[in-house]
């Protein structure tokens, strides 16, 4: 994190989004809409003098702490570590921008007077030779599984928020405590929330057993609790996973097979889990104090929007689609666009680096070229016949199709097109040939290929 | 070049007993060598070898072709191989045409008569086609030496530090205020237990 904070050749564009990709393999045009974070980050310091004067004390739930503790509308993003270490107001939040009702003590704190309430969002164009799209995952959120009462008691958590717990830099500073602050007694840790599940998700997420299993070591570590863990199969497939799945097995956890059922909070607040164990035949019924519900990861809910702005597919997972399973899992069929990480699939930390690695060089054999040959087999626009009339260029599903405003007549850019004769079929003026699928040279084949032999 | 007559050599491939076991390969090469315009017809054990390719090579050179059919497997598997061969005997790539004699006859049609039927047909609809052919020049575009990567989280970092390593200027871009992701919110990661950050 730190070295692509600082790294000569890396530019950050962080509070930024792409909203326009154009172009094709190794001449793509981009723009980047970067919000404004209202401090100017050439003058902060990240000296968090804003955050302490922020009138806004009550806050909003901290994103980086899964909403288990409130930051103010002025902050420094990760409780403190944020690349770039830079000041943020939030404009959701802070009262003067949202309200107009505000004695900007922001203002006033900033000791490098890097404050500036007047930025506006601005527009970055890049050109670039290769993309790597390594947006991520969401985590499923457990309320659209009622069953598991997640929101009707502060103990039944999600794994993100059990991280922030055992964190050291999280709300409880890494102590591993229940709602009443003490250390938990039973602690239930359900896996496959919202995987292997047709309700929710049928993909098996991959990762969920293996953190579930560091979860049941860090609640035995740090508390000495009882733990049960409720599971289907553990899936403990990588380098060094089936000795750690041992190892907390040594540690005293109960594994009971079989998937959490329900999770029930009691009118006094104690909570009920409810299971089968298929390796008894029996229903379990156990009370602890807290449960920790191991979410799937999913593909982020605006996933749609970035597949068709970077032209990329999806599998019916959700997540991005690789141009091949097993032979091109980083290419997608757009030319010059990569996957890394785990919007491709869910994947660990080992796997994610060695796809984004994988990634970074597919890139680099394409910038280190130098050259890219596009095939000839497009289409092809007889301008003499061109009436004008534009019916291709809203068809053309990759935009490759311009309208020149002189001439009055449509021009395809033969980088753009993949030749899939949409807008051949499709001309009216029948203007419009495919190299390569010539009428003359289809209508040939057809005939050979109907008559008997 | 396009105006001259077409000398067509096609090519039959049995794919070792891939087609060989199904298609009566030797009947469809016979039957190559009636239609309009085929100056050879061959088979060849694997077409695709270093052997058949030669084989290919050494009509091109001898027998004056300037069309190419090969009936074989998917052209997803060896077209270029085949526009290769094609052009390292100076012919334009795509004078060539494939027939796929594999996917869509042996490994579909279960009675030889009728495999070898449907194998001649799809011979004869590749070499009427590729009589009109024409000679494609493909483009070459130059790079812009620079990357984007998309999402500041474990994979972006992985993948910008490795392009920035490798000398070329690249830009992360993150929708949160700071890099990191979701492995920035991590305590410990399986399993050897350390720290995320």
């Amino acid at each position: 994190m730190m070295d692509a904070g600082r790294h000569p050749n890396i530019t950050l564009l962080t509070y930024s989004e792409v909203v326009e990709v154009s172009g094709y393999v190794g001449n793509f045009q981009v723009r980047v809409r970067q919000r404004p974070r209202y401090v100017h980050t050439d003058l902060c310091t990240g000296c968090g003098a804003c955050a302490e004067a922020c009138v806004f004390k009550r806050g909003v739930p901290n994103e980086y702490d899964a909403g288990l503790s409130r930051r103010r509308a002025a902050y420094i993003p990760m409780n403190g570590q944020a690349v770039p270490l830079k000041a943020v107001i939030d404009d959701q939040a802070c009262l003067f921008l949202s309200k107009g009702k505000c004695t900007q003590a922001c203002l006033e704190a900033c000791p490098t007077r890097a404050i500036d309430f007047s930025q506006k969002e601005r527009f970055i164009d890049l050109n670039v030779g290769a993309i790597i799209v390594a947006t991520g995952f969401e985590m499923f959120d457990p309320r659209r599984l009622p069953a598991f009462s997640y929101g009707k008691s502060p103990d039944i958590m999600d794994g993100l928020q059990f991280e922030r717990f055992s964190s050291a830099t999280g709300p409880t500073r890494g102590e591993i405590l229940t709602s009443r602050g003490e250390k938990p007694k039973r602690v239930a840790i359900i896996h496959c929330v919202g995987s292997r599940d047709e309700h929710a998700n049928r993909y098996c997420s991959r990762v969920c057993c293996m953190y579930a299993l560091k979860h049941a070591h860090l609640v035995r570590d740090k508390t000495g609790a009882e733990v049960f863990e409720f599971y289907m199969d553990i899936r403990a497939f990588g380098k060094d996973y089936e000795e750690f799945y041992e190892r907390v097995q040594g540690e005293g956890v109960y594994f009971v097979r079989g998937r959490g059922a329900e999770v029930i909070v009691l009118d006094d607040g104690r909570i009920q889990v409810k299971a089968e164990n298929t390796n008894l035949g029996l229903p379990v019924q156990i009370e602890v104090d807290m449960v920790i519900l191991e979410t799937a990861m999913e593909a982020p809910r605006d996933s749609d929007k970035v597949a068709s702005l970077f032209g990329i597919s999806r599998s019916a997972s959700g997540f991005f689609q690789e141009a091949h399973p097993k032979l091109r899992p980083f290419h997608t069929n757009t030319e010059g666009v990569f996957l890394a990480g785990a919007c491709q699939a869910p994947k660990d930390v080992p796997d994610t680096v060695a796809h984004a690695g994988a990634a970074a060089s597919e890139a680099l054999a394409l910038l280190s070229r130098g050259q890219v040959v596009i095939s000839p087999t497009t289409a092809v626009v007889d301008e003499q016949l061109c009436s004008g009339c534009k019916t291709c260029i809203v068809l053309c599903p990759y935009s490759a199709i311009s309208f020149v405003e002189d001439a009055g007549v449509a021009r395809v850019n033969e980088a753009l097109c993949k030749g899939c004769g949409t807008c051949v079929a499709a001309c009216p003026a029948e203007a419009i040939t495919a190299r390569h699928f010539s009428d003359r040279q289809i209508l040939a084949e057809l005939e050979a290929l109907l008559v008997p032999a | 070049m396009a105006c001259e007559e077409p000398r067509i050599g096609v090519y039959i491939c049995y794919c070792g007993i891939n087609i060989g076991a199904t298609v009566d390969v030797e009947e469809v090469v016979q039957f190559a060598q009636t239609l309009p315009n085929v100056v050879v017809a061959r088979s060849h054990r694997y077409t695709c070898s270093e052997a058949g390719q030669e084989m290919i090579r050494q009509d091109i050179r001898q027998l004056g072709l300037n069309r190419v059919v090969v009936a074989s497997c998917t052209p997803r598997m060896h077209e270029p191989t085949f526009q290769n061969v094609l052009a390292s005997a100076g012919l334009n790539p795509y004078y060539f045409q494939m027939a796929n004699i594999r996917e869509h006859v042996s490994w579909v049609v279960d009675d030889p008569a009728q495999a070898t039927e449907k194998a001649k047909r799809l011979v004869r609809a590749a070499v009427a086609r590729v009589n009109f052919h024409e000679p494609l020049q493909p483009r070459q575009e130059s790079v812009t030496p620079a990357a984007l990567v998309v999402g500041g989280g474990i994979a972006g970092i992985q993948a910008a530090l490795t392009i920035a390593e490798a000398g070329y200027p690249v830009y992360l871009v993150e929708r949160q205020p700071s890099i990191g992701g979701h492995m920035a919110q991590l305590d410990k990661t399986f399993p050897t237990l350390d720290c995320s950050t």
